[in-house]
């Protein structure tokens, strides 16, 4: 996806969460639950990029 | 070969259009054009079909632009198309700007944004240089900003946040003028260092505890991050809506920034000066009747307090552009313009001794001030003794510079019996001896011829109205 010519930098895109307030809470929640469940299904022999594809 | 590619076929590259491979501005016989790559051509179609465009290039929002017939070959290598935006009057950049200027600048970036994003489009950065203005009022010129929004955060964040938010409030909160910062880097103040500057005494102030505090503590931890946060959030239902709230909350703190300008020498000139009311008015009368008779299109006022005389060369040229290097002065007459309607003064803060460099790649991104458009007719009022006896430029070199600056001057020569030049030289051990009417007079005849002059009734000031040879 090339959308950028700047770089928006990881740790501002995420800031962006507290600023939204609630709607950002909702975001960084599921980012939080697909880390874990990516985790889970790591040590269970699943690839974790395979998250995405099942998302 | 149509006019419009022969124009092309005498173009110049901008020297600061070069970061987005998408677009580049060129400039040719006098004209604005932007060429596009096939991806910028897809965006400009998509801005150019939206209501939003239309409707802020009519009210002077956003820079007009329309469509140009190139052939593809014409365009050169690369490029798919193009289009031709209006000129500004005059370039200028953040770091010549009032508080109220940038903070002006920031609400218009984020007021398109939010109209942009409701239309399905969104910017690809949030760069304070994005803005210009025509007399006081910013209009955002980089058309080639715009995009169809794809899900995910806005990738301007940061840049707004570095070059609009962190020295606004610099200004506001820590007592700070931003402009040194800006001059010092075209990147603005990172993230990191407005957390050190910011004391968390401050974070119940609008903004502080989420756009420096929570901001900075992010992209600490972030540092070194490989993965894509960007696909991780859009997949995680980081939609349009989650953008419209952050930018609605981000312009709600821009609106609550406030700078209340402390009286400084400077503001309070209109009323401590020395003039009485016969000078005042015969000296307005011999301003009037030399920019009238030069018609100028171009005018620069140096050193220009309140702007009585920048408002009066007004009324007879097409733009002035009126310099001071005091923050609150300039912040004020900017007001004041706002307030009045008046539309073609732009008020700029600088300080013509230590006057804008070359800045960015090349040192020509962002040209000095003596490299952009020079004025048709300079304006120089009781500013002389400020360079000579203040700065220490000798007499010759401050006439000699006015000669390279303009055809036509209109200059205010305030002698050492002068109460104020008195007190600027109370103090100074340097007795600046060759200061002196003589002296000016002989400095002035190496380089113009004098078309007018008038002594005002104190005795201490002379008018004169110059021509350069």
């Amino acid at each position: 996806m090339v959308l950028a010519y700047i770089d928006p930098g990881s740790g501002s895109m995420i800031a962006q969460l507290a600023v939204a307030g609630a709607a950002g809470v909702a975001v960084a929640v599921k980012v939080a639950w697909r880390k874990t469940a990516g985790r889970i299904r790591g040590r269970d022999g699943h690839a974790a990029d395979e998250v995405a594809d099942d998302c | 070969m149509t006019t419009d590619e022969m124009a092309l076929n005498t173009s110049r590259p901008d020297d600061g259009s070069f970061r987005d491979p998408d677009s580049q501005v060129v400039h040719a016989d006098g004209r604005v054009l932007r060429r596009l790559s096939a991806t910028g051509r897809n965006d400009w179609e998509a801005l150019s079909c939206s209501s939003f465009f239309e409707r802020n290039v009519a009210a002077g929002r956003l820079v007009a632009t329309a469509h140009m017939a190139a052939e593809p070959d014409a365009l050169g290598d690369g490029w798919a198309g193009m289009v031709e935006h209006e000129r500004v009057p005059f370039v200028t950049y953040p770091f010549e700007w009032t508080f109220g200027m940038l903070a002006a600048g920031a609400a218009l970036h984020l007021e398109l944004l939010r109209d942009a994003l409701a239309e399905g489009m969104t910017t690809k950065d949030g760069y304070a240089y994005n803005v210009q203005w025509r007399g006081v009022e910013p209009v955002f010129i980089d058309t080639s900003s715009f995009t169809p929004y794809q899900e995910g955060p806005w990738a301007g964040y940061r840049q707004f946040c570095e070059t609009f938010l962190n020295p606004l409030m610099l200004r506001s909160f820590v007592g700070l003028d931003f402009h040194p910062w800006l001059r010092g880097s075209l990147e603005g103040i990172p993230v990191q260092d407005m957390r050190r500057l910011i004391s968390l005494r401050e974070v119940h102030r609008p903004g502080v505890l989420r756009h420096v505090v929570l901001h900075a503590l992010f992209v600490r931890k972030a540092h070194g991050t490989t993965s894509s946060t960007r696909s991780a959030l859009a997949e995680s239902g980081f939609s349009r809506d989650v953008v419209i709230t952050t930018v609605d909350k981000l312009l709600d703190v821009v609106r609550k920034l406030s700078w209340q300008p402390e009286p400084s020498t400077w503001t309070s000139y209109p009323t401590t000066n020395t003039y009485t009311d016969d000078d005042r008015v015969r000296k307005l009368r011999f301003v009037e009747k030399v920019v009238s008779s030069a018609r100028p299109d171009l005018v620069w006022d140096l050193g220009c307090n309140d702007g009585t005389y920048a408002r009066v060369a007004a009324t007879h040229a097409s733009q002035v552009v009126a310099m001071d290097a005091d923050h609150a002065t300039v912040e004020l007459l900017y007001r004041s313009l706002r307030s009045s309607g008046v539309r073609n003064v732009l008020p700029l803060v600088i300080d013509v001794a230590d006057p804008s460099p070359s800045l960015g790649w090349r040192n020509r991104e962002r040209p000095a001030l003596l490299q952009r458009p020079r004025p048709d007719l300079v304006m120089c009022l009781a500013l002389v003794h400020h360079l000579a006896i203040v700065d220490n430029i000798p007499l010759s070199q401050v006439v000699e510079w006015l000669a390279t600056l303009a055809e036509v001057a209109v200059v205010e020569f305030v002698d050492r019996h002068d109460p104020m030049v008195a007190q600027l030289l109370g103090n100074k051990s340097v007795v600046h001896a060759d200061y002196s009417l003589t002296r000016f007079q002989h400095e002035i005849a190496e380089h113009f011829d004098i078309e007018a002059r008038e002594e005002l009734s104190a005795g201490t000031r002379t008018l004169y109205a110059l021509r350069r040879r």
